[in-house]
């Protein structure tokens, strides 16, 4: 008899998100299972725990996910799964923390779309400004364009914040291969000047820009926000924008909403949540991948 | 239509064991439930919730399962959900935290059958020294070996304290007859084992307990199990899937043989797998702990 499709659901927050939740249900596991408030030092205790218990033929049927909210939590978790297995006792692990992978791979892959079919170019050498782009959508959008040939600056606030999580974002998500510089939020309005493409992953219901800077902007190409909650994170894009037409842009920029982002991000999720049950071979997923599997899904749509 | 079945699963730990849900899913439970954090005074109200909510045929679509990694809580926590039972409205519990009831129950069982069938021994001829033997694994292997007649002694590898306190502990609560020894160094090793007939390795994984110059020494040693599947193992020289292979470098003993992880760990999911699958077959609600454990894994083997 085949044996159900578990996937052990662990996250360093009080509960699990329940959209994760949905979303691996919907994607075929059978039964998710919530372990909550995990620290990094109890991952190889329960990976073992999960690897000792079904033969290695069941243990395709078996997952791991990690969610939570820090993106350096989720992917020091994810070596950490990986290297407390013990093969042939090994299964699948794939970190979304916050879902911020996938939906970061769901806004890059919506702007190289864009950049691709109405501009002709590629997200190699454009000039990237990450908004509000501390957090862990921003950080991983800036990894995975950084990663794909783009020049990208995350702006905060703060500026020392913002040095601290490129260069985390540098050297622990790019492996030391990309550099992220780093721009205060007051100085954004000279580098709009140069800027191709923007990503606005701040809190929700903050304006990151304005309509003026997007008058000022000579080279803007695409702008994406995702954020859903009025107002808008960019002035004159919608959540239902998608390749839209920015109003007021002098270099014809288009817009990229939330609902376009969210609905990539559902699919990059529900593909990745698949991949593990499909795969023959233990897979361990993260940005990465979320992207590879966000740009299948493009190709496949067109 | 028939009701789904339901293990709600009771855990004084923050979080269950991926290695109880996976069990419990392929015995066949449709729905696993996790109860975490779980304190011994609300294991009434948690049996009495989960009794009174199906009928009484639904009620044998029902059970409780209770991990954790504290022994005597787990017992404990057993015998109250036993009280909190209102028949006919009743159902089936079985303990078994961190595995450690039947990971013990497995580890015995396989030691004793090599005992038999390589040296013509019975437990309770026998010596036996448990390393580890202060964690939950090692407690249980101890009890039901003690039980089972054999000279049983606990080795903490920090504090002699410790497992004497643990010893006396369990010997009140279950009627053994347990010591306490410890071994914090190599020389402490060797003179423990110089005169074990039986060893239990049941530390750390991941962690070295018995080397090839610790193991020499051992003059009668006779079986040596080891739960570690992480390497290195335990005892050295023995492999994951060793049933009765030769210990190799228990140079000094005739005849000893090593018991590895894998080889226990098949017995431990067989016996775990049939004993969450009574729960499901069962007309008479059953209370299942380390004893019943250990009556099994011999009959298994």
């Amino acid at each position: 008899m085949e044996k159900p499709f578990i996937l052990h659901m662990l996250t360093t927050a009080k509960n699990l998100s329940p959209f994760d939740v949905n979303m691996a249900l919907d994607a075929g596991w059978v039964s998710a299972l919530p372990y909550t408030n995990v620290e990094a030092s109890e991952v190889q205790g329960l990976v073992q725990d999960a690897i000792f218990s079904r033969s290695t033929k069941n243990l395709k049927r078996t997952g791991i996910f990690i969610g939570g909210r820090d993106t350096k939590q989720a992917m020091d978790m994810l070596k950490l799964a990986k290297r407390s297995m013990v093969p042939p006792f090994e299964v699948s692990v794939f970190a979304d923390p916050s879902g911020a992978f996938t939906t970061a791979a769901g806004m890059v892959a919506a702007v190289e779309h864009e950049l691709i079919t109405k501009f002709n170019t590629t997200l190699a050498g454009k000039n990237i400004l990450a908004l509000g782009g501390t957090g862990p959508v921003g950080q991983a959008a800036a990894v995975i364009s950084a990663q794909a040939g783009a020049n990208v600056r995350i702006i905060g606030r703060q500026l020392e914040k913002a040095q601290l999580i490129a260069d985390m974002c540098s050297n622990e998500f790019g492996d030391g291969k990309i550099t992220i510089a780093a721009g205060a939020d007051a100085d954004k309005a000279e580098y709009i000047k140069t800027a191709d493409v923007v990503f606005a992953t701040g809190a929700a219901g903050i304006e990151l820009l304005s309509a003026a800077l997007i008058a000022s902007a000579p080279q803007l190409k695409v702008a994406a926000d995702v954020n859903a909650v009025p107002p808008a994170g960019i002035a004159g894009v919608d959540a239902f924008h998608n390749g839209t037409p920015i109003d007021g842009s002098s270099s014809g920029a288009v817009g990229i909403g939330a609902l376009a982002i969210g609905n990539i991000k559902y699919q990059a999720q529900n593909r990745l949540l698949k991949k593990m049950i499909s795969s023959e071979k233990p897979v361990y997923l993260h940005f990465e991948h979320a992207f590879e599997v966000a740009r299948d899904y493009i190709k496949s749509n067109i | 239509m028939e009701k789904r079945s339901i293990l709600h699963m009771l855990d004084p730990m923050p979080n269950n064991s991926p290695f109880d849900i996976n069990m419990a899913m392929d015995a066949g439970f449709d729905v696993l439930m996790p109860y975490s954090n779980v304190k011994l005074d609300s294991v009434n109200r948690l049996t009495q919730d989960a009794i009174f909510s199906r009928s009484p045929a639904g009620v044998k679509r029902t059970g409780i399962f209770i991990g954790g990694r504290d022994l005597g809580l787990a017992i404990d926590m057993l015998d109250a959900s036993k009280q909190a039972m209102v028949p006919p409205f009743e159902v089936s519990v079985f303990a078994d935290p961190s595995g450690a009831f039947t990971t013990a129950a497995a580890l015995v069982a396989c030691v004793e059958k090599e005992l038999k069938s390589k040296h013509g021994k019975e437990l309770k001829d026998c010596n036996a020294l448990v390393f580890g033997g202060t964690g939950p694994v090692g407690i249980a292997t101890g009890i039901i070996a003690s039980l089972a007649g054999a000279d049983t002694a606990l080795v903490d590898h920090l504090s002699i304290e410790a497992a004497s306190d643990v010893a006396k502990d369990y010997n009140r609560r279950f009627g053994c007859s347990l010591k306490g020894a410890c071994a914090s160094s190599d020389a402490d090793k060797i003179q423990l084992v110089a005169n074990a007939d039986i060893v239990f390795c049941v530390a750390k994984a991941g962690v070295q307990v018995l080397s090839s110059a610790v193991l020499k020494e051992a003059k009668q040693l006779k079986v040596a199990g080891d739960v570690n599947a992480v390497p290195p193992m335990g005892i050295e020289g023995i492999k994951r899937n060793d049933l009765g292979a030769p210990l190799i470098h228990a140079l000094s003993s005739q005849g000893a043989v090593g018991v590895g992880a894998l080889a226990v760990g098949n017995v431990k999911y067989q016996l775990q797998h049939e004993m969450l699958k009574l729960m499901l077959q069962t007309n008479k609600p059953l209370y299942l702990d380390f004893r019943e454990a250990f009556i099994k894994a011999r009959n298994l083997l």
